[in-house]
């Protein structure tokens, strides 16, 4: 196909010029904005927890979000096991990995709805203080955020299982982890906010 | 999305992956640890801020391949973190005055 026949074909190939894939472009770009997103959910919550006081805090159970923490931060090691095992043509390992993933995420999820039932047991709902509607936009955005994760990763291993990753084509694959790895990082900022200051 | 050196011997790559990963469970288990022995808030604050970001920046660097990968990609990445972190220190100032 000649360039003559392709629309705007010089920003076709000013894009190769920049070895720059379209999809995973496309990905970063997403995450931008996503940076954007949780960075007015958490400056609202740093602003209510700097100016109020937040006797709920109290009710945090930091060891038990420290141990979903850590589920969480092993769930991102399965996701690069999974990328490393499909770019050596290793299938079953890529459909294990994203198993387990989704299988910890799950794990995070329980913590989480555990969390929120015990501090609702203890009077702290969204509409309770400002300190409850803060704390459970937060979360809650943070808990949709792994479970759309949890579902990309089931999605993700069923094509897994058809074939539809090989060593040389695994962009799906790649895309997911950047995703689940950003949801990693946003709760690494989450925890320390949150739980820890 | 073929930009991944696949120069790496067998195994290697995974090894590194581990490695990160045990960097990032110690330093949530000492976050873990500093908490239950109750340091003093001041010190505690700026503590857990600098070990929180070391965790971030292990995760971005070496697990979203930044450290390999388009600069472009870490420039995208980079601007709306430092604008959220101007946000973020604007908002807290402002709740000092209070």
């Amino acid at each position: 196909m000649t360039s003559h026949t392709i629309p705007h074909a010089d920003d076709f190939r000013a894009g190769r010029e920049l070895s720059l894939d379209h999809r995973k472009l496309g990905m970063w770009l997403f995450l931008a904005s996503e940076v954007m997103f949780f960075g007015g959910l958490v400056g609202t919550f740093l602003h209510y927890k700097a100016t109020l006081p937040t006797p709920e805090a109290a009710l945090l159970d930091t060891v038990l979000v420290g141990l979903n923490t850590f589920v969480l931060i092993t769930s991102s090691l399965m996701v690069v096991l999974g990328l490393d095992a499909i770019q050596r043509g290793r299938r079953r390992g890529l459909i294990t990995f994203l198993g387990l993933t989704a299988l910890l995420g799950a794990i995070f999820l329980g913590g989480q709805v555990f969390e929120f039932i015990s501090l609702a047991g203890h009077g702290v709902t969204l509409q309770s203080s400002v300190f409850g509607s803060s704390f459970y936009t937060l979360t809650g955005f943070h808990g949709l955020h792994v479970l759309i994760g949890v579902i990309w990763a089931l999605v993700t291993l069923m094509k897994a299982a058809r074939g539809t990753y090989t060593a040389q084509e695994h962009a799906g694959v790649e895309a997911f982890g950047l995703y689940w790895h950003f949801v990693d990082v946003v709760w690494i900022v989450l925890f320390t906010i949150i739980y820890l200051i | 999305m073929t930009d991944i050196p696949r120069t790496t011997h067998d195994g290697r790559r995974a090894r590194g992956y581990v490695m990160v990963f045990l960097a990032l469970a110690a330093i949530t288990a000492i976050e873990l640890v500093l908490t239950q022995i109750g340091l003093a808030a001041s010190a505690a604050g700026a503590l857990f801020l600098i070990l929180s970001l070391g965790k971030a920046t292990l995760v971005v660097m070496f697990f979203m391949h930044l450290r390999q990968d388009s600069r472009i990609y870490t420039a995208i990445f980079l601007l709306p973190v430092i604008l959220v972190l101007a946000f973020s220190t604007l908002m807290l100032m402002s709740a000092g005055g209070h």
